[in-house]
């Protein structure tokens, strides 16, 4: 009789990154369904556009430098879908934006940082930045949506990218996601929270409702709490969670409200390893 | 009955060593007709034949945890048999029983070893996922382990024992019946849970008793122990008879998978036939749970004191998908019981930087493998783990050298 030896575990959990990273995509299914049904044939072609040119240029890449391929494992589709529901409909128009930028996020935020599980940025949020940076009045959104009633909430109609249709839809995927830890519960929550009790603190109450807003909701569950860039000890969790809803409210003082968000949480990934480096913890009943 | 009994062996394989210290000296020679309980091998904790019959070799022989190790076989006989003398322990300290009967723990530690004040008891009465032994002999034997455990509240003087039970288990209901009369016990419900822990983690979970790094529960006046002890010192105390059986969970691909009560030394491909053989072709066999136990290369293994369950995995059972980068998704960090960093010390291992594993604590692994279970990357942690661990061992070692 042939038995195979090895050391433990015998048994494996279901879960693996293929899965998270499928799952964290499934999750965005809705919430660019509801883009699709605000904004039309434009978010089609920015969705398509950005998703294909991220899986492509991630082919080209790993191929160029001989890796091996891993778009199979979704993190490359990821990467584009969430890029894409960055992007103001108006964009379409000059669909090369979308797609320089998804290359730009695989190409350098990826590749060039070791690829899926060592990135120190978010891939999506670089993409987002450079975009913005090189080309502004093409970034920018035609409105900022606040939530005005409670309809809002379901879809918005004042929503000024992909991503702000629906709040409802996006909270919808992020309870998914939460539930199945395919982002880190710690961050979210811990960012979220602090983040309102912060607003009502601070007497800036009036700005909450730019802030229960899909872009919020997907920037604080999808982008924040990315497993990839966030910290990786517990209280480390915690304190990068406090450290950017303060950096959020600090930027809303002056009034940047969604690439605000996203600048925070790019400026917080700088900090990850140095948060993990303070934060080591001791082992059980440690001295 | 929740346990099964099985015909005895027509030869066992008593390894001398089934606890955590040194190899036992054989006390018999090849030839000797032993009887059941006769003391075979002396040493830290004393190992005791299982069956009556003739030692046929003396030799070393494949053990469970990988090695060989010096074992006394035995053939059983069926004409005459010796007539069993019990021991008597009236008069004897409660170490001095432990040790003599040879009770040991499931992790190969004695019940009873140190010289402390004791204040609480905590009994593991949880179950390892599929493993089930602790529930069975709650089910068949509560009194038996209630008396146990009275016993020992009583010799080493502690004020409460806490006896922790799974909420959904048959055996909660029938354990708090048997403990009405005492005051001192108490049964903790509590949901499931894994991995079971190491003594200091139930320490501090059920007696809220912080233990330091390179201490044990004893200093902290607790003592831990488990419901298969209980039931061996029962066993010693009121029929002298020492540890020579072991209730064994047998589960995965076997007809009728049960808990069996087995004569130490068994080979585990007999205790798997009284269970009506595999189903399918067996390709895991291993001692111990599905999580933390320990692979087998031979069936010819015995079942040893610390051994709780036998698990027989068939090709679809076994996960081969080879291992993706770390994402740094920190799930082992959520699961590690003891608040270790795991995929940082699967990554200094594997680069062989033991100075940074040992500053990450790596000896505090209790190597429960619940990291691997959870890895969505499927990275071996435990195995790079123990390769770290003897990487820090020979620096330090050589650090002894130099200086």
């Amino acid at each position: 009789m042939t038995l195979t030896i090895s050391p433990l575990p015998h048994a494996k959990s279901r879960e693996s990154v293929k899965s998270v990273m499928w799952g964290t995509v499934a999750a965005l299914i809705p919430i660019s369904l509801a883009a699709i049904y605000l904004f039309g044939f434009p978010a089609v072609k920015i969705i398509l556009a950005t998703v294909i040119a991220a899986v492509v240029s991630e082919i080209i890449i790993y191929k160029a430098a001989s890796h091996p391929i891993t778009i199979g494992d979704g993190n490359a589709v990821l990467i584009g879908l969430l890029l894409a529901l960055l992007m103001p409909p108006g964009v379409s128009e000059h669909i090369w934006v979308p797609i320089i930028g998804a290359a730009f996020a695989i190409a350098v935020a990826k590749y060039i940082f070791g690829g899926t599980g060592t990135l120190v940025f978010h891939p999506a949020l670089i993409g987002f930045a450079f975009l913005l940076a090189a080309w502004p009045t093409l970034m920018g959104a035609a409105s900022t949506p606040n939530l005005g009633s409670f309809s809002d909430l379901l879809i918005e109609t004042g929503a000024g990218r992909l991503v702000e249709a629906s709040p409802a839809l996006v909270l919808l995927g992020g309870a998914f996601v939460l539930y199945k830890k395919y982002v880190d519960r710690r961050v979210a929550l811990s960012a979220t929270v602090l983040l309102i009790l912060l607003i009502l603190i601070s007497g800036k109450g009036w700005q909450l409702p730019y802030i229960l807003t899909g872009g919020y909701f997907l920037g604080l569950i999808f982008l924040a709490a990315d497993p990839i860039t966030t910290p990786v000890t517990k209280r480390g969790r915690l304190v990068y969670g406090t450290v950017l809803a303060l950096l959020i409210l600090i930027q809303l003082h002056f009034g940047a409200y969604f690439t605000g968000m996203c600048f925070a949480v790019l400026m917080m990934n700088v900090f990850s390893p140095f948060i993990d480096k303070n934060t080591i913890p001791k082992p059980i009943g440690g001295d | 009955m929740k346990i099964a009994t099985m015909k005895t062996p027509d030869q066992v394989i008593i390894p001398l060593e089934q606890h955590a210290g040194a190899v036992c000296n054989p006390v018999v020679s090849v030839g000797d007709i032993v009887s059941v309980g006769q003391l075979i091998g002396d040493g830290k904790s004393m190992i005791h034949s299982s069956v009556s019959g003739e030692v046929t070799a003396i030799s070393e022989l494949p053990h469970p945890a990988g090695k060989n190790v010096l074992s006394v076989v035995i053939k059983t006989h069926d004409g005459e048999k010796k007539e069993f003398k019990p021991g008597d322990f009236s008069t004897y300290k409660m170490s001095r029983i432990i040790r003599d009967s040879g009770i040991v723990e499931p992790n190969g530690l004695p019940t009873v070893y140190k010289k402390a004040d004791i204040n609480t008891i905590i009994i593991n009465g949880t179950n390892t996922w599929d493993l089930s032994s602790n529930e069975a002999l709650m089910l068949d034997h509560p009194s038996e382990i209630v008396d146990g455990l009275r016993a020992l509240i009583k010799s080493v003087g502690a004020k409460k024992a806490t006896i922790i039970i799974e909420l959904d288990s048959e055996a909660l209901q029938v354990m708090r019946t048997e403990t009405i009369p005492d005051s001192n016990i108490k049964i903790i419900a509590t949901p499931t849970y894994y991995p079971p822990g190491t003594e200091s983690t139930l320490a501090k979970k059920f007696a809220n008793k912080k233990v330091p790094r390179g201490s044990t529960p004893d200093d902290r006046g607790v003592l831990v122990s488990s419901i298969s002890a209980m039931k061996a010192l029962y066993d010693a105390l009121c029929d002298g008879m020492p540890m020579i059986k072991k209730v064994v969970t047998v589960a995965g691909a076997v007809r009728s998978p049960k808990n069996v009560l087995v004569e130490i030394g068994a080979p585990i491909k007999d205790v798997i036939e009284a269970c009506g053989g595999c189903t399918g072709t067996p390709v895991k066999l291993i001692m111990n749970g599905a999580v933390s136990g320990a692979a087998q290369y031979t069936d010819e293994v015995p079942v040893i004191k610390t051994t709780t369950g036998i698990l027989v995995q068939t090709e679809s059972d076994i996960n081969r998908e080879p291992p993706s980068p770390c994402i740094n998704c920190a799930w082992c960090v959520d699961e590690c019981p003891i608040g270790l960093l795991p995929h940082l010390l699967y990554g200094y291992a594997d680069s062989a930087q033991f100075d940074k594993c040992a500053e990450l604590y790596i000896g505090d692994c209790v190597e429960c493998g619940m990291c691997a279970y959870v890895c969505p990357s499927k990275l071996p942690i435990v195995q790079i783990i123990r390769y770290g661990k003897h990487g820090v061992a020979a620096m330090e070692a050589e650090m002894e050298v130099e200086a």
